[in-house]
């Protein structure tokens, strides 16, 4: 039997939460044992396979069309879908400028900020088009929501580990924790 | 008694116990919120809901009260959703985002609830509405946005302190918490005490100093008592790499239950003197620093040579927050001493000299805890929105439960407004007014005398009849009468007491006032030609009076934890430990006896008042005692 495909990717987040993934340090080599690591920010292959991945990860929240894209591709392609980190889990850091209307945050960002001069909002038709941060399950269903701003390594360690091994996760006690 | 099931294990709890109660006497935790243990079952969360055999909906288990042969399960899928749900929707309503507040990973209740139910999500996301920050407030900062709307801290507010800043203001999701009439905390109507911000189970109130400095778990917590002054509230002050986090009320303290004032909450956070990190000695006219030794030796020799002179000895003062042990040396080493020794404390026994005056015994007087048993309080030559405010506390929410409060006071102190029997009072006018009250009891009340005491003669004809009706009154009294007749106003006081069958309680003045007035540090002075002013302030900041008096001594020592303008005057200067750097203990204004605890480490060249004292006692060739029991007269 093939091991189990695993694909990560990551959206609207600070990159913490793959950092945490590298933070496992030599047990990677067990998660590479026991699964394949196709796409992710950290391989070459970077969008999951079109024939498929067993299980996708996604860190960060969702603020653009671009995310979406990226979220609906990632479900289209996977069987078990991961929301790795407060981010991906609940909106995160990148949630807080929801409290703000969209038009401010880009002023606030592109022209107001102490450091810029002659700023200006960027309106390239190839950009993608910033939306209010939402967690993932907010766009597509999620299987496995992983919390933790980053989750700890041992959680995702034991995460990727149980899943490539057919079993479902249990987060409780000493490994739930919301950041 | 009742007998109930509860997840299969039967108990038997007394009548009127609620649900919740009756589960924790079983050994089985029901999530809560707005419940407290300090504060009255209140039923707002529904995180306590639980399934009660024959009842048609899920019930809260803070407010039900158990009845007898109920069954009760707390751990059923229907139970379970409904907590997750109530989560659910708590989460959903403002902004409860963890990675950005204070309290979160271990201090916030709500987080820990969701932690305990298993929630690795939140099924509905949040709306997105701002709400307000008040930042007004000195001492701490209330964020809508973390409120969940438990009323903990309205409650607290009326229910513990009885001040009712706190409310509620508006309906369902425009509920907004307001103080007073909606202005801001920092210029409402709050008294500071902190216990909204202590009893918050969220990070919507957080005080200032504390905020982000450390999660509960990494901080120490230290159990002590408040040396603010002579009520001895219990406290535990929380530190972190020996620099103080946070003072709290200790919810298991007899005395104050939880509550403590904004002295002994917040003015040790808030402290701003300079310390005082090694021994100084004056020379060619400035204050240089020197070894223990060394200072310890011009102390010694300066004392033993005004001790020669056949005029003008040592004038010994000491503060009344040094605890027992230092105080019992300190008055061993100077009394102990030939010539003409003046030994006081900084009060001069301006609290307890009555004690005395007229044989007064503490043995007499009640706990102040006998003012929730009360049902009519009488406070009288004592500020206590000002000074000793938990006891002020206790009076102002007995109100709340139906008990008549009079207040007697000189000028308007705010207690007016919380009681219709606070009386203004003419200055001076004290004696006559008790005797008054005392003629009117006895239906003997004449008109003339009233004029003098500045109320009509039918309000104390009132007052009297509250008197007659109580069943169990209390009388709190201070010292604040005229200095002439203050012996003549306390017997009458005691006189009225005890023909009205009153309790009755003195307040008396810092933290070990009436220890002090045991060992006799309790007289006034004049330096009257002291060659040598020694003054034990410890951490007390010398009022401008007493600096004016002493300053153009000849030779001034002064023992203390912070600079002041008198240790810039001193010739020689020791530095000694502040209330958190030492243990020790403290007799309480109604007599009893507690022990202080170190929560701080001193820095190396500090030393503890008792150190310097056996030190310098040491250097005298005196012998001293240090047992201080025997001292301790209960």
């Amino acid at each position: 039997m093939s091991k189990p495909k695993v694909a990560t990717d990551w959206m609207a987040g600070c990159a913490g939460c793959h950092m945490s993934l590298l933070d496992m340090d030599e047990r990677i080599l067990q998660v590479l044992e026991l699964a394949e690591l196709r796409a992710s920010p950290i391989t070459d292959l970077k969008e999951a396979d079109e024939s498929g991945v067993d299980v996708g990860v996604l860190e960060g929240g969702i603020n653009n069309t671009a995310n979406e894209h990226q979220a609906k591709l990632m479900r289209s392609r996977c069987k078990y879908l991961v929301a790795l980190g407060d981010c991906a889990v609940f909106g995160g850091v990148p949630a807080m400028r929801n409290f703000f209307t969209i038009e401010e945050t880009l002023r606030r960002a592109y022209i107001e900020t102490e450091s810029t001069i002659d700023g200006f909002i960027p309106t390239d038709p190839e950009l993608a088009v910033p939306t209010k941060v939402r967690a993932v399950q907010e766009v597509v269903p999620v299987d496995l929501h992983v919390p933790g701003c980053p989750p700890d390594a041992d959680v995702i360690f034991y995460v990727l580990a149980e899943l490539a091994q057919g079993r479902v996760p249990e987060l409780k006690g000493d490994k739930l924790h919301w950041h | 008694m009742y007998h109930l099931k509860i997840d299969g294990k039967e108990i038997d709890v007394p009548e009127g116990t609620t649900v919740l109660k009756a589960a924790k006497m079983a050994g089985i935790e029901i999530p809560t919120l707005c419940d407290h243990p300090a504060l009255e079952p209140y039923g707002g969360c529904r995180l306590c809901l639980v399934e009660i055999e024959g009842a048609r909906t899920l019930q809260p288990a803070c407010t039900l009260p158990a009845g007898n042969n109920m069954v009760i399960q707390t751990q059923t899928e229907k139970v379970k959703s409904a907590r997750t749900f109530v989560l659910s929707m708590l989460f959903s309503e403002r902004n409860h985002f963890c990675p950005y507040c204070q309290v979160s990973g271990g201090d916030c209740e709500l987080q820990n609830a969701a932690y305990d139910e298993e929630m690795t999500h939140w099924p509905l996301q949040p709306n997105w509405q701002v709400f307000e920050v008040d930042a007004s407030h000195p001492y701490f900062v209330l964020d809508h946005n973390r409120c969940i709307l438990c009323r903990r801290c309205v409650r607290a507010c009326g229910e513990l302190v009885g001040n009712f800043t706190l409310g509620m203001e508006e309906r369902g999701s425009k509920t907004i918490l307001v103080a007073d009439l909606g202005v801001p905390l920092g210029s409402s109507s709050c008294v500071s005490c902190g216990t909204c911000v202590q009893i918050c189970p969220t990070g919507a109130l957080i005080d200032r100093w504390s905020a982000y400095r450390g999660h509960e778990t990494d901080i120490t917590s230290t159990e002590t008592i408040c040396v603010g002054c002579s009520i001895g509230c219990g406290i535990n002050v929380l530190t972190r790499n020996n620099s103080l986090v946070r003072i709290e009320g200790n919810w298991d303290a007899e005395i104050n239950g939880g509550v403590i004032c904004e002295v002994g909450r917040f003015h040790p956070m808030a402290e701003k003197r300079n310390r005082i990190v090694t021994p100084l000695i004056r020379r060619n006219g400035v204050l240089k620093a020197a070894t223990w030794d060394e200072a310890l030796s011009v102390v010694s020799t300066k004392l033993q040579e005004v001790n020669t002179l056949k005029t003008g000895g040592v004038a010994a003062i000491a503060t009344t927050r040094l605890p027992v042990e230092g105080l019992n040396l300190f008055s061993q080493i100077f009394t102990g001493q030939s010539g003409n020794n003046v030994v006081t404390s900084t009060e001069e026994g301006f609290y307890t000299s009555f004690t005395k005056d007229i044989e007064f015994s503490v043995r007499k007087e009640a706990g102040l805890e006998e003012i929730n048993k009360a049902d009519l309080l009488l406070t009288i030559g004592v500020n206590l929105v000002k000074d000793h405010q938990v006891a002020g506390f206790f009076v102002k929410r007995a109100i709340g439960k139906e008990t008549n409060v009079i207040t007697v006071t000189n000028e308007s102190t705010g207690m007016e407004s919380f009681t219709p029997y606070g009386k203004i009072i003419n200055k001076g006018s004290e004696l006559s007014f008790v005797s008054a009250l005392n003629s009117a009891y006895h239906n003997q009340l004449h008109g003339e005398i009233m004029e003098k005491v500045g109320i009509s003669s039918q309000e104390v004809v009132k007052l009297a009849t509250l008197f007659k009706n109580a069943k169990n009154p209390m009388i709190i009294f201070g010292v604040e009468f005229e200095a002439k007749n203050k012996s003549d106003v306390i017997r009458a006081l005691l006189q009225f007491a005890s023909e009205t069958n009153s309790k009755f309680a003195s307040l008396k003045g810092n933290a070990n006032s009436l220890f002090a007035s045991q060992l006799n540090l309790d007289s006034s002075f004049t330096l009257n030609g002291s060659q040598v002013v020694f003054l034990a302030l410890g951490d007390e900041d010398p009022s401008q009076t007493l600096t004016q008096r002493v300053e153009n001594a000849p030779f001034i020592i002064v023992q203390a934890s912070y600079q002041s303008a008198l240790s810039a005057k001193a010739d020689v200067v020791l530095p000694v430990t502040n209330w958190l750097e030492q243990n020790g203990h403290y007799v309480t204004s109604d007599g009893k006896t507690q022990e202080a605890k170190r929560a701080l480490v001193p820095a190396s060249d500090i030393k503890s008042n008792e150190e310097v004292f056996l030190a310098l006692g040491s250097k005298l060739g005196l012998v001293l005692d240090e047992n201080w029991m025997d001292a301790i007269k209960i």
